[in-house]
């Protein structure tokens, strides 16, 4: 059984968004990126509705910086976008309001950072062949205040109580919070989002030198894989500290710039390291929530 | 006797900016979950120059000097991305026109030291031009390692020397582990800089890092700065402090890219002196 959290006290909130367009630069600049060895490279991005791209896919080997698997939703308007996302968790429930695919039903399976702030939803392949860039889509936002009644220094965010329960975190015979993820990530081989606000956006792998990633058990990562992150403290930014522990879920792919790589949405950290990661295969959102 | 570097060749061109009113991010929450309210970016800041204690301050991202912007952002984005270290800037407007003072720094604003004679005289909004020349600038025998924001003044102050044809030794204040490189990950080399992570004040203490010094040229063993700031195995960074210590997670002192390699071609000697005040004669002048 779980651990116990106060669930049944969290709000549920209304929260809108709409499935944003993939964006370039204006002109004069040029639509090119740069890979960590410097060469330019013009690849989708991240945004709008990805068909071929899902979680429980690798998140490696796409020709694509950062994709999101699924929808990506944010609100033009700044404040509001900051409530969508910081208050949608991984594993909140998603409605398509306007256009062709209306009532249609979708899961939060990850949020974005610096210079996107998306919410990442999957909606099944009926879904996303229906949907419009445009459409309005609400997510019945829940877990904002979710705690564990027994766990004081395990801070969640992000997380919905549904996640919660199917990861069945329990107490472990030295008091910590046992939690499965498929690997864990070590502090040097996290870049892009270090110092960066923690209940919204993400953190990245870096995966530019590939020994290190194979070495760290990295390389076979896919979308929606649950991971931990060692010597991390993310209590409000993500930032080195030895001895505390991450759990983020991954929710975007592979990217060729330096510092970057799949994008990890955090959902439980503790600054006291009383998170004990239980490294198993096959800890992933497909088989937990979808 | 300076390497040979391609400075003749080099574009010198105006930009200007102007000194800006603090800001203040309203509670900062503290790595151990107090918050707080402190100064400390933008601004002109009269007691904290480059050379003093990066650490210590009662303040948050400490911006020695002068912080000056451009309100029309295309014109900020070309005066962030053409200054260089060690240019010369000089105030247009205002009660203390005509003085001189060096750039030292690149944050959310361009960071010019003035000499503490005129700065009861300098106010927000006075116009400072900067004579910015550095980019493109390149070590003539030495093309694999990288100069960024170097201008030429601060290359020729700098006693760098050559190993051998492919190796240059550098003095630094100090070596910063690549795991403690935090805030600026997400941002290109070229633009402003990279927080070290001083959440771990055990560390700072047992590695030295908290006496590190504004203005102080560190090392970054295994972090390739060249096109964006990752880590790579071998390669080497050189770096600049820019600003004063933060209390927020994932923050600390700021280090600005000064060069960078691939390879481990960039040698080091701790030398405690280290530092562009020493350098470039910041205080001395003054």
């Amino acid at each position: 059984m779980s651990a116990k959290t106060n669930a049944s006290q969290v709000v549920s909130v209304s929260v809108q968004g709409v499935v944003t367009p993939p964006r370039m630069p204006p002109l004069p600049a040029m639509p090119y990126s740069l890979a960590a060895d410097g060469n330019p490279f013009l690849l989708p991005a991240y945004g709008s509705i990805v068909y071929n791209v899902s979680v429980g896919d690798s998140a490696y080997g796409w020709l694509a910086d950062c994709v999101h698997p699924g929808v990506s939703v944010k609100m033009e308007e700044a404040t509001g976008n900051r409530g969508l996302n910081v208050l949608s968790c991984v594993g909140n429930t998603a409605i398509v309001m306007t256009g062709n695919a209306q009532r249609a039903r979708g899961t939060v399976t990850g949020k974005t950072g610096r210079f996107s702030e998306h919410v990442i939803i999957d909606f099944d392949q009926d879904a996303r062949e229906q949907l419009a860039i445009g459409d309005k889509i609400v997510i019945k936002a829940k877990g904002v205040g979710l705690s564990f009644d027994e766990h004081p220094d395990v801070m969640l965010k992000a997380c919905s109580p549904e996640l919660v329960e199917a990861l069945e975190a329990t107490t472990n015979d030295e008091g910590k919070l046992a939690v499965p993820a498929v690997a864990a990530v070590p502090p040097h081989l996290l870049g892009a989002g270090a110092g960066l606000f923690s209940d919204g956006g993400s953190i990245h792998i870096q995966t530019a030198d590939g020994d290190a990633v194979k070495e760290a058990g990295l390389d076979g990562l896919r979308l929606g894989d649950v991971v931990a992150l060692t010597d991390y403290d993310s209590s409000w930014n993500h930032g080195y500290l030895r001895n505390a522990v991450g759990i983020g879920v991954i929710a975007q792919g592979d990217s060729p710039r330096a510092g970057y790589g799949p994008g990890i949405t955090l959902i439980m950290t503790s600054q006291s390291g009383n998170i004990a990661p239980m490294i198993a295969p096959g800890v992933n959102l497909k088989d937990l929530l979808l | 006797m300076a390497l040979a570097t391609n400075a003749e060749r080099l574009v010198e061109m105006a930009v200007l900016g102007y000194v800006s009113q603090p800001t203040v991010r309203g509670y900062i929450p503290h790595a151990n979950g107090e918050s707080m309210i402190l100064p400390g970016m933008s601004g002109f800041i009269y007691n904290a120059r480059v050379g003093d204690a990066a650490f210590g301050w009662a303040a948050d991202h400490l911006e020695p000097g002068a912080s000056i912007a451009h309100p029309d952002l295309d014109a900020d984005y070309a005066m962030h991305y053409l200054t260089c270290m060690g240019n010369s800037a000089r105030l247009m407007s205002g009660l203390a026109a005509g003085a001189e003072g060096i750039v030292t720094g690149e944050h959310a604003r361009l960071l010019v030291d003035f000499p503490p004679d005129v700065a009861d005289l300098i106010n927000v909004g006075d116009a400072v031009q900067i004579r910015a020349i550095g980019q493109g600038l390149q070590l003539a025998d030495y093309p694999h390692v990288t100069l960024k924001k170097c201008s030429p003044n601060l290359i020729e102050s700098l006693p760098i020397e050559a190993l051998d044809e492919r190796r240059i030794r550098v003095p630094v204040t100090m070596e910063l582990p690549v795991r403690i490189m935090g805030s600026g990950a997400e941002l290109n080399p070229d633009f402003v800089d990279q927080d070290l992570m001083s959440g771990d004040r055990a560390l700072m203490a047992e590695l030295g890092i908290d006496q590190m010094r504004l203005g102080d040229l560190v090392v970054i063993n295994h972090a390739d700065h060249r096109y964006g700031r990752g880590y790579k195995p071998g390669a080497v960074t050189i770096g600049l402090c820019i600003h004063g210590d933060s209390v927020m997670t994932g923050h600390g002192p700021g280090i600005l890219t000064l060069m960078t390699c691939a390879e481990p071609c960039i040698e080091w000697t701790i030398d405690p002196g280290a530092n562009i005040a020493n350098y470039l004669n910041i205080r001395e002048a003054s």
